[in-house]
Formats: structure tokens, C-alpha cells, sequence
């Protein structure tokens, strides 16, 4: 299951207004973006230590989160930082690699730093939207603020799914992990081609059964929300 | 009522899921009819031909007196008159809250809003469900999200519901609860099929049923004749509920439900 659900729904401020929740979501990323430095800083700190008192998770768990996202942000960083240069003087750590010198250029360094600050400050006030509003609450943000039919229908359906989808991935990796398909790297690698090819095989199973029932409801092309 | 002329139906024309079947579902007033058989003996196969998800490879379906149609707004008619809940409920609820998928079918048959939601108050009343109304669906138990699957076909009002396997992974109180809601539904003027392998959930609810195996009807009758065959029950991997068990092994009379016996056996012992 996914925690980071539960918490939508059971926090103090569930009952605020979500199109007020969204607005101050939109003065965060204003914030996290604005040029000055030390104003991103505040909002990173502050927002997390709202985030966690409204939601009453606890530090290392709000932190668990972070996880997830750590490693894309090192990667852009990476991508910015590191380049080839033929001067040595420019860089940081250099190596040589015949006659040019790879290493982290020294220009880039407060950019890398300022953009891993705006990032971090964004999914901060990001998850605190999303710890503190409902799927429903953003569903109704969604249709406020007119976004296209179609599109709205089809985070809907993802919504419901991804939990289903979440729990057939969590039985079937139990399954195998019980009779011990994930006990050496090239286990691990012969089970998880099985789980993604009985992932897909599920899927398409229950996309026929969901036809079924779609026409017992006699759907007709369309989902009201 | 629902007829079956001669109705067969298979996948590969090699072997035959259903074979050569006639008969006359509610003709004699009944209520709430059931399907046994085992595993692979066709059940399913024969709800979803009752729906017009498969078209027979012979014979036909008559709903009422008429001929099913296979085109779109005959099946679409065909729909309102028999609704169908199957056995995973995760398979039928497209909504992530409780009221919007109940309201799903009433939303198709474009019915006015207002009029929509007391419909849906009041199956979810029903039910036993209303507190769950505004819940997200992932946090229901297995049992509540069954009710929930059966809300959302309830609403639609059909004359006939189909129940595939209504009691697989239920609880005894959710058991319970499947009865009575059967019997509200009953009570309701609505048909049941269901089919099951709860050879005692089928005696106390079904008024009566039919044997099928190897695509064939085996047996049709009231719950007394029906479950009186111990041998070709047997052989169909079924087994006799055990109401009729002590009344054949113990001498007992054939009592209709645990609390009728109870009843009766009791006031003997006081």
C-alpha cells in the first residue's frame, strides 16, 4: 500500500479549502523559483517543518520519502557539473583523460547548488500538498480550474489503479521472495522478469474482465466525474 | 423469465462448454435460482452468455419472449433487464470513491443528478453501507468492497441480478450479511441466479436449482430433490450441505435453516 495516501486523508488541515491548499502550493513553487537565495532556504525549512507537524509523520519517515527523488535531482546536478576541459586550472578533482582533463567545472558550481536548492525547495512544498489534500479534494481542484475533460478522467482511472497495480506487484514479489527468488543478484534478475511478465499478463486479464463489467454498467464511452 | 432453446456455446467448436441446453429460469415464480457445478463446468460461461458478453453457437436466449439481440441497443436493453456482479470486485469498481462508482451505471442511463444521488443513498442504505459513502475504495475490507460491486449494479433496478461466486472470500458475517442482502433484494422484486460452492449457503438462500456438469444440465428441482442425490453429487465434486446430511445420516428432519433447527431440535432437549 501506499503510505504517503493514507496521510492525505488523516491530516489536521483535510478540511481546508483544496482550491486554498492549491493556491498556496502555487505560492511555494513562486517562492522556491524567485531569484533570492536565502528566501528558498526559508521555505524549504519552514514548509518541511509544517509539513511534518499537519501530518504528524514522523522525521525519519518524512525523510524516507526523500529517497525516491535524491537520486534524480545527483543526476541533474551531475549533468551540470561534471564536464571536459583542456585547462586543469577550471576544475575540480580533474583526471586526465589523454590530452583533456574531465572534472567538475568551477563555474558551475553555485548554479548546481542554486538549482539543487530551488529543486528540493519545489518538492517540499510539492509533498505537502499532496500529504495534506485528498484525491478527490485535487479532483475538484482540477475541474475548477478547467482542465480538459479527458485528461481529468484518466488521473481518476490512474489513481484507482496504481493501487491495484501496487498490490499485484507487492503479492507476486512476496510470492517469490518466500520461496526464495531474490536470494542472489542473478536470482533477483530471473524473478523480476517474471514478476514484470506476470504483471503484464495480469493486466491484460483484467483489462478483460474490466470490459465485462463496464458493460454490465453500461458504459457508453464515457466516465462522469 | 428467462428461456434457453437448445443453447451451446463453445470457444474451439472441438469441446463444447455448453451443451445442448434448455430451460425455463423463474417460470414457476422462483425467486432465487441456483447454479452448482465444479470448477470448469461451466457456470461462468453461462452468466456470461445470460448477458450477451458471449453469443451462443446454438440454440438462443429467450428474455421475456424475445429473442436477445446482439446488436448494441439490444444489448444495452438486454443490460437493464439482467445485471451481472462477478466474483473480483477490484475488476468492477472504476471509481476511487465509493458514491461516484455507485453512481456510474445511473450517470449512463443519464438520469437526472439529484435523482441520482437518492438513488444512491438509498442502495448504500441497503447495503449497510452509507458511512462508507465519501471512502476511498482501496481502503475497503474485501467484504465491503463486494457490497460496493453489488451497489453499483443494484442501482441500475434490473428485474434479474447475477451473483458469480457472491460468498468466495467472505467472512461468516459478510456470509451472513450476502444472505440477507439476497433476500432484501427479494423482497425488492428482484430475480437472483447465483452460482456457488458453498453447498450450504446455496440450501438456505436458492428456492431452486440446477446441477450442471460436463456443459449438460445433471439436475434441476427444489432444494430437497436437488440435494437428495448423494452419489451424483459426488461425482460432480460436490457434497450435500449438511442440514441434509444429518437428516439422512441421523435420522432428523429435513429442516430449511440452522435457526429452524435449532428452534425445533432444542425445545426437545428442554
Amino acid at each position: 500500500m501506499l503510505s504517503i495516501d493514507k496521510y492525505a486523508y488523516e491530516n489536521r488541515i483535510v478540511d481546508w479549502s483544496p482550491k486554498l491548499k492549491a493556491l498556496l502550493w502555487l505560492a511555494g513553487i513562486v517562492l522556491a523559483f524567485q531569484p533570492l537565495l536565502w528566501l528558498k532556504a526559508v521555505v524549504l525549512v519552514v514548509v518541511a517543518i509544517i509539513t511534518i507537524y499537519v501530518t504528524k509523520v514522523s522525521v525519519k519517515r518524512y525523510i524516507s520519502w526523500f529517497y525516491a527523488i535524491i537520486p534524480f535531482v545527483l543526476l541533474s546536478i551531475i549533468g551540470i557539473v561534471v564536464t571536459i576541459s583542456s585547462q586543469k586550472s577550471t576544475l575540480i578533482w580533474p583526471i586526465k583523460l589523454g590530452s583533456v582533463y574531465l572534472g567538475m567545472a568551477k563555474v558551475m558550481m553555485p548554479r548546481a547548488g542554486r538549482m539543487a536548492l530551488q529543486c528540493m525547495a519545489a518538492i517540499v512544498c510539492t509533498y505537502w500538498f499532496a500529504l495534506t489534500t485528498p484525491f478527490t479534494q485535487i479532483l475538484q481542484v482540477l475541474k475548477a480550474a478547467h482542465f480538459p475533460r479527458m485528461m481529468i478522467e484518466v488521473t481518476m482511472l490512474m489513481y484507482r489503479f496504481i493501487f491495484i497495480f501496487v498490490d499485484a506487484f507487492e503479492q507476486i514479489h512476496r510470492a517469490q521472495k518466500l520461496r526464495f527468488g531474490y536470494d542472489s543478484f542473478s536470482l533477483m534478475i530471473h524473478s523480476s522478469g517474471i514478476l514484470a511478465k506476470m504483471l503484464f499478463e495480469q493486466v491484460i486479464i483484467n483489462y478483460e474482465m474490466m470490459t465485462k463489467a463496464l458493460d454490465a454498467k453500461l458504459y457508453d464511452g464515457e466516465f462522469y466525474i | 423469465m428467462i428461456e434457453l432453446k437448445h443453447l451451446s456455446f463453445s470457444y474451439d467448436d472441438k469441446h463444447q462448454i455448453l451443451d445442448d441446453i434448455s430451460l425455463k429460469i423463474g417460470a414457476d415464480s422462483h425467486k432465487v435460482i441456483g447454479i452448482m457445478g465444479h470448477n470448469g463446468a461451466g457456470k461462468s460461461t453461462l452468466f456470461l452468455n445470460l448477458v450477451g458478453e458471449l453469443k451462443p453457437t446454438g440454440g438462443e436466449i429467450l428474455v421475456d419472449g424475445q429473442p436477445v439481440e446482439y446488436s448494441k441497443k439490444g444489448l444495452r436493453a438486454l443490460r437493464r433487464k439482467i445485471g451481472i456482479v462477478f466474483q473480483n470486485s477490484d475488476q468492477q469498481i472504476f471509481y476511487s470513491i465509493v458514491k461516484d462508482d455507485v453512481a456510474f451505471a445511473l450517470h449512463n442511463l443519464k438520469v437526472p443528478a439529484d435523482e441520482i444521488q437518492a438513488k444512491v443513498e438509498r442502495v448504500l442504505k441497503e447495503l449497510d453501507i452509507l458511512p462508507l459513502k465519501d471512502r476511498p475504495i482501496q481502503y475497503l475490507s474485501g467484504g465491503q468492497k463486494k457490497r460496493v460491486a453489488i451497489a453499483g449494479i443494484m442501482v441500475i433496478g434490473s428485474e434479474w441480478i447475477l451473483l458469480d461466486e457472491p460468498t468466495s472470500g467472505l467472512d461468516p458475517d459478510g456470509r451472513l450479511r450476502m444472505k440477507m442482502l439476497i433476500q432484501k433484494l427479494v423482497a425488492n422484486g428482484q430475480h437472483i441466479i447465483l452460482s456457488s460452492h458453498d453447498m450450504d449457503f446455496m440450501y438456505e438462500v436458492c428456492d431452486y436449482l440446477y446441477l450442471l456438469g460436463d456443459g449438460k444440465i445433471l439436475a434441476q428441482g427444489g432444494k430437497r430433490e436437488v440435494f437428495n442425490d448423494e452419489q451424483l453429487l459426488k461425482e460432480n465434486k460436490l457434497e450435500q450441505p449438511w442440514l441434509v446430511k444429518i437428516h439422512q445420516k441421523l435420522g432428523l428432519p429435513l429442516y430449511d435453516s440452522e435457526q429452524e433447527l435449532f428452534a425445533n431440535e432444542g425445545r426437545k432437549h428442554n
